[in-house]
């Protein structure tokens, strides 16, 4: 939606006519339209929408929705479980069957924190079900497969690059005092070269610094700002508009398929006609890797900054973090990878009544997310005390994870707190 | 239970000094024998230590460790049969790996690497198990009472 106003059409082939004093830059994409046989698992594509009002309205090209759509019409899948906007601040998950629900959710929400995988526990193993996820959604998806909570045939997942989320009570604020625009007003949003623009009815951008906002600890959240892992490799799709090159900017999503499901869907979206895709070219690859190690690599500087001091906390100091805690529960409600629903060993045993100085509840929780926290902050979100939950639980996650080179919900490895099988004596 | 708590708070009370308390985890088929061993012997030891019978060291959940931390323990023992000897196949390499991650949240915590020990004690090695109690009621002796330890409890 922020494309810049000389970028070609979507659809045509890169300008190759560019003035000459000047390096063209480089195509997103190489060859011919692909058919639906051109997608091999591993290959990584440009594609975007058939549809005029999906590409304008869609966050880089509407490809995303126009697999979704493709998916349901088609049969892949039965349900949809898709973002029903109220603003651009708000919204709610609602699982559909209606393609005009999937049409409508298009667009990108970077003010928002959702939590699909929590979601789609109710209804896990009754339907199948696409899904639209971030990293760490589908970290969380992937630690309950591997405890049998999801049942990972049953899902389909298309995973967005994420540079990171913010508070939408905060960005309301935020627009409000520094855009200087009425949240009501706004009606899209993209995250483009570090900036946060925001649309507004008028159809105006208006762009603020990234890094300023965030000088003001405005800007993303902080689990964001030290997470490792910015592209969905986890999921079936790995979409995201870093790597499209300007020729295609706004108008198109680069797509690696990750998975034979993720092909299938692709397959059937191109062949059934709600998306159009090219090979993606030899630049627009590097670019994406690019972008992904200098976010890894400022996640690396926060990380230092926020969780590396709380190795050397005092045991006094630790206890007076948790002082607050009212017992409600909320950060193990929302927890993604958290799979022992309402029986659950850290509430089963905890007694406030017990007046421990650090109630069972945190024990366990602490040592239960060792191998499992993937580093979304639901939990500090949630938590009505402010605690600062999120950090805690990475502070005995990471020497762990590290130690046993366990990267939570990349890949099918058994978490190493079930790893022991039986071997044969010799 | 409160009956035992106020005879350790008197026994404390009295003599004024730190008398640690140490919670023991035997498993029912190497080191609970050993631990029988030890008194048909007549090996010396400390009497910190209460001894809590269970049929597998891999039965020793965390929440038994936590609890016993947070109702007053100042250390947590645990053992079992040799790597290989376990009396269910493999079960004490589970108990490896529970105890690692507890040990490792426990230090993280900022819990002394001493006041939680795993060991190996087999039926026959009832010296093993004197020394190591005594050895372990002398380290936790000069560390003091547990941080973890609820406010009120002797």
């Amino acid at each position: 939606m922020s494309a810049p106003e000389n970028a070609a059409q979507a659809g045509t082939p890169a300008p190759t006519g560019a003035p000459p004093e000047k390096k063209p830059p480089a195509p997103s994409a190489v060859g011919d339209l692909l058919k639906g046989s051109d997608i091999q698992v591993g290959g990584k594509y440009i594609g975007w929408s058939v549809r005029e009002d999906i590409r304008k309205a869609g966050g880089s090209g509407g490809l995303v929705t126009a697999v979704l759509a493709g998916a349901l019409e088609k049969g892949l899948v039965e349900h949809v479980l898709a973002l029903k906007k109220s603003s651009q601040y708000e919204a709610v998950s609602v699982l559909t069957s209606d393609v005009e629900d999937v049409y409508a959710s298009v667009g990108s929400m970077h003010m928002l924190v959702s939590n699909p995988g929590k979601h789609l526990r109710q209804f896990q193993n009754d339907a199948s079900i696409a899904l639209v996820v971030k990293p760490c959604d589908m970290r969380g998806i992937r630690e309950q497969q591997k405890r049998n909570v999801i049942d990972p045939d049953r899902i389909f997942t298309i995973g967005l690059n994420c540079g990171g989320t913010m508070m939408p009570y905060k960005m309301r604020r935020v627009t409000e005092e520094v855009y200087g625009v009425d949240p009501n007003d706004v009606r899209a949003e993209e995250i483009e070269k570090g900036k946060l623009i925001l649309e507004t009815a008028d159809g105006q951008h208006h762009a603020q610094s990234i890094e300023v906002l965030e000088e003001d600890n405005n800007g993303r959240r902080e689990n964001c700002r030290y997470c490792i892992v910015k592209i969905a490799t986890n999921s079936d799709l790995a979409c995201g508009n870093w790597g499209v090159m300007p020729d295609y900017s706004g108008k198109a999503t680069f797509v690696e398929v990750m998975t034979e499901k993720g092909a299938e869907f692709l397959r059937n979206a191109i062949d059934g006609g709600y998306a159009e895709a090219k090979m993606a070219s030899e630049p627009a690859e590097e670019a994406r890797s690019k972008v992904n190690g200098v976010m890894l690599k400022m996640s690396a500087k926060t990380k230092e900054q926020i969780i590396v001091p709380l190795h050397s906390q005092t045991f006094e100091a630790f206890k007076k973090e948790l002082v607050n805690c009212i017992n409600c529960g909320a950060c193990k409600t929302v927890c993604p990878p958290c799979a022992c629903g309402t029986e659950a060993k850290c509430t089963a045993f905890d007694d406030p009544a017990d007046g421990y100085d650090i109630s069972l509840f945190h024990m366990v929780r602490f040592l239960h997310l060792m191998d499992s926290c993937v580093s979304c902050g639901q939990c500090t979100d949630v938590c009505p005390a402010d605690i600062p939950l999120a950090n805690l639980y990475r502070k005995f996650a990471d020497p762990l994870q590290e130690e046993l080179n366990y990267v939570t919900g990349m890949d099918d490895r058994t978490p190493p707190f079930f790893e022991i099988k039986l071997e044969e004596m010799n | 239970m409160s009956e035992v708590k106020e005879t350790a708070a008197s026994s404390c009370a009295s003599s004024g000094e730190f008398i640690p308390k140490i919670v023991m985890f035997c498993c029912n088929w190497c080191s609970y024998a050993g631990a029988d061993g030890a008194g048909i012997a007549r090996f010396q030891q400390p009497t910190n230590v209460r001894v809590i019978r269970v049929m597998c060291s891999s039965r020793v959940d965390p929440i038994h460790i936590y609890t016993a931390f947070l109702e007053g323990a100042d250390a947590v023992l645990v053992t079992g049969c040799h790597i290989g000897d376990c009396h269910y196949v493999n079960a004490n390499d589970k108990t490896l790996v529970k105890y690692k991650f507890i040990k490792d949240m426990l230090n993280e915590m900022g819990l002394e690497d001493d006041r939680l020990m795993l060991r190996w004690i087999s039926a026959a090695e009832g010296q093993q198990f004197a020394e190591f109690v005594a050895e372990m009621v002398e380290k936790v002796t000069a560390l003091g009472p547990s941080p973890l330890r609820k406010e009120g409890v002797v």
